[in-house]
């Protein structure tokens, strides 16, 4: 495990600077938030997701996250149809500050145009820019 | 057009009230304007720091840099805001280099806090005379046992002085604390639990004057000694701790009205009487909910619940402060403080009168290995035999006791309702009659 200044960047994932992460599950991609978003917000208390078949657009809001103190938009790190929301998420909300890369996932998508891989970050890249935050 | 939202400070209220605002409209721009260079720490965290509990000043921080990005807040540091025209609903702002610039708020909040009150004791401009209010406050102080202070006079007993007095000991210095009213924390606790903390602080090796003032701070340039009523004391530096007040210059040259306590007049809104301009904080007045008369206790806790009112307003939401109980809290070595409502010498100056009572009980059954003495003391008004106030000194467990209590003045609760209040027991953690019960119990038998 990738770790800069005590947030986890895993392997294998893409970034964006909304502090959103993607994985490529075949021709889907899982999206949520990184770890050092749900550090920043600490005790999250609510996650206002979009419905199935709902389509989001890259960096367009999709929903938020709302934590004691804060509040964040989700900016869509890629364009395409919504296949399934993490109700669980959305019941118990605190899973996203336990383990926001696998069991705190908030949306898998269909995306509409995988070049748009190429406009966020990849593994490295993430790396590198975590460390200027 | 987003909603333009100015804040004039950036603490607790500054950045809560930002929060607040933020979590009201996703949209608005809220800007952040804050005179100090370090923003968003928690001023009530540095005698820790000094005492050396907590490591670092920094640690104090409770917002970083990457919170005001996440949220989209526009923080400016080092910043200060020269005037305020309601008319054309403008600031104007310098920053450290002299740039000045004027920015246009829908809504304003002032979250400009307090300063250190320095009376005017001769030789108070001495080098190492401190004030605690800031981190730069901190830094000075610490920096001065760093250099070699071996002894420090402590002028205020109140809770920042006596904080620092004990973080003072702690670094190993000889320190006397003088206060100038008959008592110690004269406005947290009635004198008969003031001498309980007193005598402990002298047994901890504190030395505490009360009832004598400062006549003067001797030295050349640099502080050498304090002379009290006659007698010299040699001191390394003196910390003054003789209260703050609101910073309310600002406010009042642009009409904004100040209330009876010296602080910012404002309406269960947090609003002044000036159009879309809110305060919230040290600077802001509020209302006490047993004497319904204007009151401003300067508490983190009653500046957070100020900052979320104001923020949600001033962000077009509907939010309501319902008032302050002064509900405050503290630890002195290993001994915890807390206190909430009104003291019977407060109680009986806003003529209540008033029926207390005060037990010594303990934290655990009596039996179980490590209990400790607790003593609770109520105060209850004479004629309605509802709860006023309460008063708790003991070495664990205080401050749930605290919020209780304050929950039974905020619902009224009379003295009999909590004596035959259901409470908990297990041995480890407290005694089969709870302490708060027992109290009521002593209390309820002086009002037959």
């Amino acid at each position: 495990m990738v770790k800069v200044n005590d947030a986890e960047v895993p392997e294998g994932l893409y970034y964006t600077k909304d502090y959103e992460w993607v994985k490529i599950e075949g021709n889907k991609a899982r999206i949520g938030i990184t770890d050092y978003a749900q550090k920043q917000l600490r005790e999250i208390v609510y996650a206002e997701l979009p419905a199935q078949g709902d389509t989001t657009t890259q960096n367009e809001p999709y929903g938020t996250v709302e934590s004691v103190k804060a509040v964040s938009d989700l900016i869509a790190p890629l364009s395409g149809k919504i296949e399934q929301i993490n109700t669980e998420v959305q019941s118990n909300p605190e899973l996203l500050n336990q383990d926001s890369y696998n069991k705190g996932w908030l949306l898998l998508i269909t995306p509409t145009n995988m070049d748009e891989l190429k406009k966020i970050m990849n593994h490295q890249q993430a790396i590198e820019w975590h460390k200027t935050l | 057009m987003p909603r333009k939202i100015v804040i004039i400070g950036a603490n607790a209220t500054g950045v809560d009230a930002a929060s607040a605002a933020r979590k009201t409209d996703r949209t608005a721009e809220i800007t952040l304007i804050n005179k100090e260079r370090h923003a968003g720490y928690s001023r009530c965290g540095l005698p820790f720091v000094i005492g050396g509990h907590i490591p670092n000043f920094n640690d104090l921080i409770v917002f970083p840099q990457s919170f005001y990005q996440m949220m989209k807040l526009n923080l400016k540091t080092e910043t200060t805001t020269t005037s305020i025209n309601p008319k054309n609903k403008t600031i104007d702002k310098t920053d450290k280099t002299g740039n000045t610039e004027t920015i246009p708020y829908d809504s304003l909040i002032l979250a400009t806090g307090a300063y250190s009150f320095i009376p005017p004791i001769k030789g108070k401009e001495k080098q190492g005379v401190y004030s605690l209010r800031t981190m730069e406050d901190g830094l000075q102080i610490d920096q001065a046992i760093r250099n070699g202070a071996r002894s420090a006079a402590v002028i205020g007993a109140g809770l920042i002085g006596l904080e620092t007095a004990v973080a003072l000991k702690e670094r190993g210095l000889n320190t006397t604390v003088i206060e100038l009213l008959p008592q110690v924390l004269p406005v947290m606790l009635d004198k008969d639990m003031a001498k309980h903390i007193h005598e402990m602080l002298e047994q901890k090796g504190l030395r505490i004057i009360i009832g004598k003032g400062v006549d003067e701070i001797l030295g050349e340039e640099k502080v050498a000694a304090i002379s009290v009523a006659g007698e010299q004391i040699p001191v390394g530096m003196v910390v003054v701790a003789t209260g703050v007040r609101a910073n309310t210059e600002l406010a009042t040259k642009a009409g904004i009205a100040t209330g009876e306590t010296r602080a910012i007049k404002t309406n269960t809104r947090m609003e002044t009487n000036v159009k879309d301009i809110y305060a919230a904080g040290d600077c802001a007045e509020s209302i006490n909910i047993i004497t319904k008369k204007p009151a401003c206790p300067q508490l983190g806790t009653v500046a957070v619940r100020h900052a979320k009112v104001a923020g949600i307003n001033a962000a077009g939401g509907y939010a309501l402060f319902p008032g302050v109980l002064g509900s405050a809290v503290t630890q002195f070595f290993d001994t915890q403080i807390g206190v909430t409502g009104l003291t019977e010498f407060f109680a009986r100056r806003e003529g209540i009168e008033t029926v207390a009572g005060t037990i010594t009980s303990k934290t655990k059954a009596d039996y179980y290995p490590g209990a400790k003495p607790i003593k609770v003391k109520l105060v209850v008004e004479k004629e309605s035999q509802r709860i006023i106030g309460g008063q708790i000194i003991a070495e664990e467990d205080v401050n749930q006791r605290i919020n209780a209590l304050s929950f039974a003045i905020q619902k009224q609760m009379t003295i009999q309702e909590l004596a035959k209040a259901d409470t908990a027991y297990a041995p480890p953690l407290n005694e089969t009659w709870e302490p708060m019960v027992l109290a009521a119990e002593v209390t309820l038998r002086k009002l037959r």
